[in-house]
C-alpha cells in the first residue's frame, strides 16, 4: 500500500451486495430448500478439509495447559525472587523500595536484625489480587532480587491471592545448579554494564 | 549589649548580635551553608570543616560556626575553592564508608547521603586500607564503627546536654572512634539523644534496627506522656505483618534534636498503647458504676479534655473528684503566690538554661523529671552555672552538674526552706514583716535539725553573689509534705525579695493542666464507691488491660495538656484504638459532645485557656528553634496576698526509712509495660543501709504491713550513701502509689525462704 493511500481520508465506498437467494414463500418452497442443503454434500466438503489437514500431521494447536507458549522477554507476570549464582544466598536485602514504590499498595514486607547483625527479610508478600503488574518493584530493586518471571496464570479461588517470598524465591537446588534464569526484561542489568564499572583505587 | 554588628554575606548586609557566629547570622538570614557537625544545642565541635568561609583581609579560611563576626567583614560563603574544598571533606569522609545504605537505617534521613550527592562526590577519589572494626552492642543502642564519620556530635550532647558524659571520643587518625568513658561497656541513663544526632547510621536503637527505613514510616508529631516536661517527639509508625491498613504499629520515637531533647523513656517507652474493642455490657457496667459513684478518683495521666469531661460531671451530678497530686500541685503553686506578690509567675524549662545559679530542693530531679537535669546540665556547661542540689540522698547521676551538695534531714524541708530564705535575703531590701518574720527564725534550732550549716548557706551566698539568672528548682518532696503550704509561702519569698525564678517540678504529664480545670476534693483514701479513672477504685475505668473498662492510653488519643511551661501541648493519634474512651461515657450521661477535641475551645479561660479548637494547634520547632508547639497559657488570677507562717517543729524520721523513687526512665504504670524500658523493681540501698538494716544483697524482704505489705528483692548500690534506701513504685499498676510524702518510715523484715 503506498502511503497515498494511507493518507487520503476521503475513502472511496464500493459495497456490493451479496449474492442472497430469494426467501422461500411457501410451505412447499421451504420443503424445496430443506431437500436440496441436506443432500447436498456440503457437509463432506468440511470433513474432508479436516481430514486432509489431519493426514499431513501439520498441526499448529498448543495443547493448552500442558503445552504452553514461550512468553515475551518483557512481559510482566508473577514476580519471582532470585538467588546470587555462585553462594545462593537470597538477593533480597530488605532495602524495601519495591514496598515503597508500589502504586497499588500490594507489597508487604517484616525486616528485622539477625544474628550475624545483618538485615533479613522475616515476612514478604504480594497480594496479586491488587497487583497490578507494572514493573516498578523490578525496575526500582537495587540488587535485581525481584523479577517478574513467565508465570502468567494467577486464577485463585478468592480476591485476595498472596504470594509469600518462599513462592517466589528459586528453589536452592536450581540455583545451585546454575538454572536459574538471569531476567532480561525491565530492570534488568544492561549489555554494556562492564563498561560502566567505575573501580575503586587500590594503591595499598 | 544591644549593639549590633553589621556585616556583609555574599555582598548581603546583615547585622549580628554580640557572640552570635558567622554560621547562626547566615542561617537566620536563609543563607545556606554546608555543615556535618554542627548542632544548635552544643558548643560547635568544629571537626567537619565543612562550614568554612572567606572573609576578607583574612589569610585561609574561616570556620563559620565558631567565629563571630567583625564590625564591616564580607563574607563570602561559596566560590570555586571553597567548593572544591568542601568537596575534598566529602571525598574524605566516603573513603570506605560501607555502601550499604540498601539496609542502613538512616538511608533517607541520612546527612552523609545528601551531602556526598550534593557534593557529586560519585566515586572514591582516595584509598586506605579497610579495617575490621567490631560493631558494639550496648543495651538499647548499636554502635557500627565503620559507618562513624567523627562528627562528634553525640560526644557533645551527651557531655554539654544530657550530663552522663558516658561516650568519648578515642584518638586515632584513621582509627578513631567512640568509646564508652572509663568503662567497657557503655554505662549512662539510655536516653538516645546520641541515636537521635548521629547523622549516619553508626548509632542507632538496636530494638528498631533494620526493622523499618525512614522513608516507610509515617510521622506523627506529639508530645511524650511520661512526665511533666511534655517534651515533643514524633512517634513514626507503619503497619506490620498482616496488620489492615491503619493498622498501625510504632516503630520508633524520634525528636527534633536540634532543639529539643528527650530522655529514654520518652524516645524508648512508646508502646503503651492498647488494642480496645466496644464490648457493650463493661459500657453499661461502667456507666452504672459513674451514675452510683460517690466520687471520681483520677491520675493526672489524662488530657485536659478528659479532665473537663470530669469537672462537667461534677457540675452535673455532684460527684466528688479526687486527685491529690494535683490538689497538692495546685494549693502549692497557690500558697507560693501569696507571698511572691509581683514575681509569682512560674520560670520555664527554657528559663532554667538560661539561669546562672540554680538550687534544687525536694526532688530527686535526675529520675523524677530528666528534661529539668538536661536543662541544667546545659546551664551548667554552657553559662557556667552553679548547681545547688538539696536532698537527703545523694544522686550519682548529678555529680558531673552539681556544684555543690548540701544534704538535709528527711521531712525537714520547711526549715531547710526558712534557712535558705534567711540566709539568702540577708541585706536585701523587704518588708517590716518579713524582715520581723526572718529576724525572728531560730536558725540555731533549725540548723542543727535540719543538718544544714551554716558554712553551707554561706558558700551559696558566696558563690550566687554575681549571677544574674537564679532559679529555685522545687520538686514533688514538697507538695506532699505536711508543710507544703509554709514551704511553698517561704519559696515565695525568695521569688519576691531574692529574685529568683521558681520552677515547680509537678509530677505526671497533666498535673498543671488538671490542677486548673477541676475542683478537687481532698481525697479520703477509701475505694468504697469510687469510680478509678486511670486510678484505684472499686470501678477502674483506665488504659489498661486489667481495668473494668479499658480506654485509650494517651499515644492513641487526640487531647492537649499543660507542661510544667504551663504550655498547652496537643497529642496526636499514634495508633488507632477500638474501644470506648470517656467522651463516650459522657455522651451516653448527656454531657458529651462528637469528639473528645470539641472540649479543646470550653477549656476554663479564667484558668488561661484560650478557645482554640485543637486542630488549629501547630506542635513543630521552626528552622530557627522558635517554639510553636501550642500556645502559652495566659497568666492565671494572683491570690490574695499572705504572710508567713512560724516554721513549726522539725520532724524526726528515725530507724528505716525509704523514698519512693523509680529508676531512670520510669515513671508509671504505662513506662512499666512497655518493652524496651529497664524494670528494675528492686529495693536499692547502700552499704550502709544493709548493715543497719541487716540486709544482704539479694535478699528478699517484705516492706510494710497489713494491706500495702509488699515483697522485695533487696540490692546493695554502690553509688548510695546514708540510710535511706530507694523503692520504685511503677511497677505497683494503674493505682500506683498513694500520693503522700515521698520517705517513709517501715519496716523491712527478710521473708522465710521456707519453701
Amino acid at each position: 500500500m503506498s502511503l497515498e493511500q494511507f493518507t487520503d481520508r476521503n475513502v472511496q465506498q464500493h459495497y456490493f451486495k451479496v449474492d442472497i437467494e430469494e426467501y422461500p414463500q411457501t410451505g412447499w418452497d421451504r420443503f424445496k430448500q430443506v431437500v436440496k442443503r441436506g443432500l447436498n454434500g456440503e457437509l463432506f466438503v468440511g470433513l474432508w478439509v479436516v481430514m486432509r489437514e489431519m493426514i499431513k500431521f501439520d498441526i499448529h494447536t498448543v495443547q493448552y495447559p500442558k503445552e504452553k507458549l514461550p512468553i515475551g522477554p518483557r512481559y510482566r507476570a508473577v514476580h519471582e525472587m532470585q538467588r546470587l549464582f555462585e553462594s545462593g544466598t537470597e538477593r533480597c536485602i530488605g532495602c524495601g523500595l519495591c514496598e515503597k514504590i508500589c502504586i497499588s499498595d500490594c507489597i508487604r514486607m517484616d525486616t528485622r536484625i539477625d544474628e550475624n547483625s545483618r538485615k533479613e527479610v522475616t515476612e514478604y508478600t504480594i497480594n496479586l489480587g491488587r497487583c497490578i503488574f507494572c514493573g516498578y518493584c523490578a525496575e526500582v530493586c537495587p540488587e535485581l532480587a525481584i523479577v517478574h518471571g513467565p508465570r502468567y496464570e494467577n486464577t485463585s479461588e478468592q480476591r485476595e491471592h498472596f504470594i509469600l517470598f518462599e513462592d517466589m524465591l528459586t528453589p536452592i537446588d536450581m540455583a545451585i545448579k546454575g538454572e536459574q534464569k538471569e531476567y532480561p526484561g525491565f530492570g534488568a542489568v544492561t549489555p554494556n554494564e562492564d563498561a560502566r564499572v567505575k573501580k575503586t583505587p587500590l594503591a595499598y | 549589649m544591644s549593639e549590633m554588628i553589621n556585616f556583609t554575606i555574599d555582598g548581603r548586609n546583615v547585622s549580628a548580635k554580640r557572640g552570635e557566629t558567622i554560621l547562626k547570622v547566615a542561617r537566620r538570614e536563609g543563607i545556606y551553608i554546608p555543615t556535618m557537625c554542627y548542632l544548635e544545642k552544643t558548643n560547635p565541635a568544629a571537626s567537619c570543616r565543612l562550614c568554612v568561609v572567606e572573609a576578607e583581609g583574612v589569610d585561609g579560611m574561616v570556620l563559620s560556626c565558631q567565629t563571630p563576626p567583625t564590625e564591616g567583614l564580607a563574607v563570602i560563603t561559596n566560590n570555586n575553592v571553597l567548593h572544591e574544598e568542601r568537596t575534598n571533606i566529602m571525598r574524605l569522609y566516603d573513603v570506605n564508608h560501607p555502601l550499604e545504605c540498601g539496609v542502613c537505617d538512616k538511608s533517607g534521613a541520612c546527612d552523609l547521603q545528601n551531602k556526598t550527592l550534593e557534593f557529586g562526590v560519585d566515586r572514591q577519589h582516595f584509598t586506605a586500607k579497610e579495617q575490621s572494626r567490631k560493631i558494639e552492642h550496648w543495651g538499647v543502642i548499636n554502635y557500627d564503627p565503620n559507618l562513624c564519620i567523627m562528627c562528634e556530635k553525640c560526644t557533645h550532647v551527651c557531655n554539654e546536654v544530657i550530663g552522663d558524659d558516658a561516650i568519648e571520643l578515642k584518638f586515632g587518625g584513621y582509627k578513631s572512634t567512640i568509646i564508652p568513658k572509663n568503662s567497657d561497656h557503655l554505662d549512662c541513663t539510655f536516653c538516645g539523644e546520641c541515636i537521635a544526632v548521629c547523622p549516619v547510621g553508626a548509632l542507632v536503637s538496636s530494638d528498631f534496627q533494620y526493622k523499618a527505613n525512614a522513608w516507610e514510616l509515617e510521622r506523627i508529631p506529639s508530645t511524650c506522656a511520661h512526665c511533666s516536661a511534655g517534651c515533643a517527639l514524633e512517634y513514626e509508625v507503619k503497619t506490620s505483618g498482616a496488620a489492615k491498613p491503619g493498622e498501625e504499629r510504632i516503630f520508633r520515637v524520634t525528636n527534633n534534636f536540634e532543639y529539643a531533647t528527650l530522655c529514654g523513656a520518652g524516645r524508648f517507652g512508646f508502646d503503651f498503647d492498647l488494642r480496645g474493642e466496644k464490648d457493650g455490657k463493661k459500657f453499661v457496667a461502667a456507666l452504672e458504676a459513674i451514675k452510683a459513684a460517690d466520687a471520681i478518683r483520677f491520675s493526672s495521666v489524662i488530657t485536659n479534655e478528659e479532665a473537663l469531661i470530669l469537672q462537667r460531671l461534677k457540675e452535673q451530678t455532684g460527684v466528688k473528684l479526687y486527685n491529690e497530686d494535683a490538689r497538692l500541685y495546685r494549693e502549692f503553686v497557690t500558697a507560693f503566690k501569696t507571698t511572691a506578690d509581683g514575681h509569682a509567675e512560674l520560670a520555664t524549662a527554657a528559663d532554667l538554661k538560661a539561669s546562672d545559679a540554680v538550687i534544687v530542693i525536694g526532688s530527686r530531679i535526675a529520675t523524677d523529671n530528666p528534661a529539668l537535669r538536661y536543662a541544667m546540665t546545659t546551664a551548667a556547661r554552657h553559662r557556667g552555672a552553679k548547681i545547688v542540689y538539696m536532698h537527703p540522698l545523694e544522686d550519682a547521676l548529678m555529680q558531673n552538674t552539681v556544684t555543690q551538695f548540701i544534704k538535709y534531714e528527711v521531712g525537714t524541708e520547711e526549715g531547710v526552706m526558712a534557712l535558705l530564705a534567711h540566709s539568702l535575703l540577708e541585706g536585701v531590701e523587704t518588708t517590716k514583716t518579713t524582715a520581723a518574720f526572718l529576724e525572728a527564725l531560730d536558725d540555731g534550732y533549725l540548723s542543727a535539725e535540719s543538718n544544714v550549716g551554716e558554712e553551707e548557706l554561706a558558700r551559696i551566698k558566696k558563690q550566687f553573689k554575681r549571677t544574674r539568672a537564679k532559679t529555685l528548682v522545687l520538686g514533688s518532696d514538697l507538695f506532699a509534705h505536711p508543710r507544703a503550704e509554709n514551704i511553698a509561702k517561704l519559696a515565695g519569698l525568695l521569688a519576691r525579695y531574692g529574685g529568683y525564678r521558681v520552677v515547680v517540678a509537678a509530677r505526671d504529664v497533666n498535673t498543671v493542666g488538671v490542677s486548673l480545670i477541676c475542683d478537687l476534693d481532698v481525697d479520703g483514701g477509701s475505694n468504697e464507691n469510687v469510680v478509678g479513672y486511670n486510678a484505684a477504685g472499686a470501678f477502674v475505668i483506665a488504659a489498661d488491660d486489667a481495668a473494668d473498662l479499658t480506654v485509650a492510653a494517651l499515644n492513641q488519643q487526640e487531647g492537649t495538656v499543660v507542661n510544667l511551661d504551663h504550655r498547652v501541648l496537643p497529642l496526636n493519634v499514634a495508633v488507632g484504638f477500638g474501644g470506648y474512651v470517656l467522651n463516650d461515657l459522657a455522651n451516653a450521661l448527656g454531657i458529651g459532645k462528637r469528639y473528645t477535641v470539641d472540649f479543646t475551645p470550653e477549656l476554663p479561660a479564667e484558668a488561661g485557656f484560650k478557645a482554640v479548637a485543637f486542630d488549629s494547634l501547630e506542635n513543630f520547632y521552626s528552622p530557627l528553634g522558635e517554639d510553636s508547639r501550642g500556645y502559652p497559657l495566659d497568666k492565671g488570677k494572683k491570690p490574695a496576698a499572705q504572710q508567713c507562717e512560724a516554721v513549726e517543729e522539725l520532724p524526726e524520721f528515725n530507724g528505716t526509712v525509704i523514698y519512693y523513687c523509680d529508676p531512670v526512665q520510669q515513671f508509671n504504670a504505662f513506662t512499666a509495660r512497655t518493652a524496651q524500658l529497664d524494670k528494675a523493681t528492686e529495693l536499692r540501698g547502700s552499704e550502709q543501709f544493709a548493715v543497719a538494716a541487716r540486709l544482704k544483697d539479694g535478699d528478699l524482704v517484705v516492706i510494710g504491713s497489713g494491706e500495702t505489705a509488699r515483697e522485695r528483692t533487696f540490692v546493695v548500690d554502690a553509688s548510695l550513701k546514708g540510710t535511706i534506701a530507694l523503692e520504685p513504685t511503677f511497677d505497683r499498676g494503674i493505682a500506683g502509689r498513694k500520693t503522700a510524702y515521698r520517705f517513709e518510715k517501715v519496716n523491712i523484715m527478710k521473708a522465710s525462704n521456707d519453701e
